[in-house]
C-alpha cells in the first residue's frame, strides 16, 4: 500500500515538472546601433541566452558583454574596457514579464514586455512594446527599444562625445524552443 | 635663412602627415584576424568547461582575450541565419562549448558530422549555460 503511494505521489510529482514548461534560446540575437553626426556604431551580439516560462509569461535573458561584434577593433576595445567595464560586468541582463501572454497567439501577437535592466552593474525598470509570436511550439519575441547611456552609470569620455549617442537603439529578435532536458 | 625655414616648415607638415596617418589606420583597424594568429592557448573542450564550472572569475581572467584553440567531439550542430554553431560535447552534465563559427568556415562546417572530433579556434567570451566561443574557424590537424 505505501509502494502504491509513492509510485503515485511520483507520478504527480514528475507531471508537475514536466507542466512547468519552459521555452529556451541559446542563440538570439541583440544588437545596438548608437547614430551621431560623426559616425554609425553598430554591434550584434548572437548567443543570447533566454528563457520564457510558458505558464507565467515570465521571461529571463542574459547576454555577455564580450560577445558584441563591432566593425572595428578599437570601437570593440573601448566598449569593453573603458565604457561597459566588462572584466567587472561581464553580463547584461534582463528580468521581467510579457503582458497578456496568455492571450496571444498567431493572429493577436502585439504586446508589451515589463521587466528590469541590468547594464554596468545599474539597474532599471523598462517596458517596449514587442511581438511575441507563439506558433508551431516556439515563441518568437521581436522589436526594439531605446537606452539612456547615462542611466547606466556610462562614462564616455569628452574626446569621444560626439562620436556616440546619449540615447542607444537595441534591437533583440530571439527564437525560443521547448526546453528538453 | 628662407630655405631653411622652408625645411623646417616642410619637416613639421611631414610629422603632422605621419601622425594623421597612424591616428586613420589605428582607427580603422579591422578586428584581429583569427585564421591568421595563432593560439595562446590550446585545450581540450572538457578541460575548459570543468574550468569554468570551478570557478568563472578566474576563468574569465585566464581565457577572455585571448585567441584560444579548443579540441573535442561535436554533439550537435546547428545553422540558423546563415550563421552556424558547432557544439561540442560534455562527458559530465548538461552544458558543453558552444562555437560560434565565422561565416567564411560555413563551407566547411557542412561538411562536419555529429561524433567527429575537431580543433577550432576563436575568442572566448565568457559562460551562460555553456562556455561561448565566438568567430570560430576550423583548424586542419
Amino acid at each position: 500500500m505505501k509502494k502504491r503511494y509513492i509510485l503515485l505521489f511520483s507520478i504527480l510529482f514528475l507531471n508537475q515538472i514536466f507542466s512547468q514548461e519552459k521555452y529556451l534560446a541559446k542563440d538570439g540575437y541583440i544588437s545596438f546601433f548608437s547614430h551621431s553626426l560623426v559616425e554609425d556604431i553598430k554591434a550584434d551580439n548572437n548567443q543570447v541566452l533566454s528563457i520564457i516560462d510558458k505558464e507565467t509569461g515570465e521571461i529571463a535573458i542574459q547576454l555577455l558583454m564580450r560577445s558584441f561584434l563591432f566593425k572595428k577593433a578599437l570601437m570593440q576595445q573601448h566598449f569593453n574596457e573603458s565604457y561597459v567595464e566588462s572584466h567587472k560586468y561581464p553580463k547584461a541582463k534582463f528580468k521581467g514579464y510579457i503582458i497578456n501572454f496568455k492571450d496571444l497567439n498567431k493572429e493577436n501577437s502585439n504586446t508589451e514586455i515589463k521587466g528590469t535592466l541590468s547594464i554596468h552593474g545599474k539597474e532599471k525598470e523598462i517596458s517596449t512594446i514587442a511581438k511575441v509570436i507563439i506558433h508551431e511550439g516556439e515563441i518568437n519575441i521581436s522589436g526594439d527599444f531605446m537606452v539612456e547611456v547615462a542611466d547606466f552609470n556610462i562614462k564616455i569620455p569628452a574626446i569621444v562625445r560626439n562620436n556616440i549617442a546619449k540615447i542607444i537603439k537595441v534591437t533583440f529578435e530571439i527564437k525560443h524552443k521547448p526546453y528538453l532536458k | 635663412m628662407k630655405i631653411k625655414k622652408f625645411k623646417i616648415l616642410v619637416g613639421f607638415l611631414l610629422l603632422f602627415g605621419i601622425g594623421i596617418f597612424y591616428l586613420l589606420n589605428l582607427y580603422n583597424k579591422p578586428l584581429l584576424n583569427i585564421k591568421k594568429s595563432n593560439a595562446d592557448i590550446s585545450i581540450s573542450a572538457q578541460q575548459l568547461l570543468d574550468d569554468y564550472q570551478k570557478d568563472e572569475t578566474s576563468s574569465n581572467k585566464k581565457y577572455i582575450n585571448n585567441v584560444i584553440q579548443v579540441s573535442g567531439e561535436i554533439s550537435d550542430i546547428k545553422v540558423d541565419n546563415g550563421n552556424s554553431v558547432i557544439i561540442l560535447k560534455d562527458v559530465n552534465g548538461q552544458s558543453s562549448v558552444m562555437c560560434h563559427m565565422s561565416p567564411e568556415d560555413n563551407l566547411n562546417t557542412l561538411k562536419l558530422k555529429k561524433n567527429d572530433k575537431i580543433v577550432v579556434k576563436g575568442m572566448c567570451t565568457g559562460y551562460l549555460l555553456d562556455v561561448i566561443i565566438v568567430r570560430c574557424v576550423l583548424v586542419n590537424k
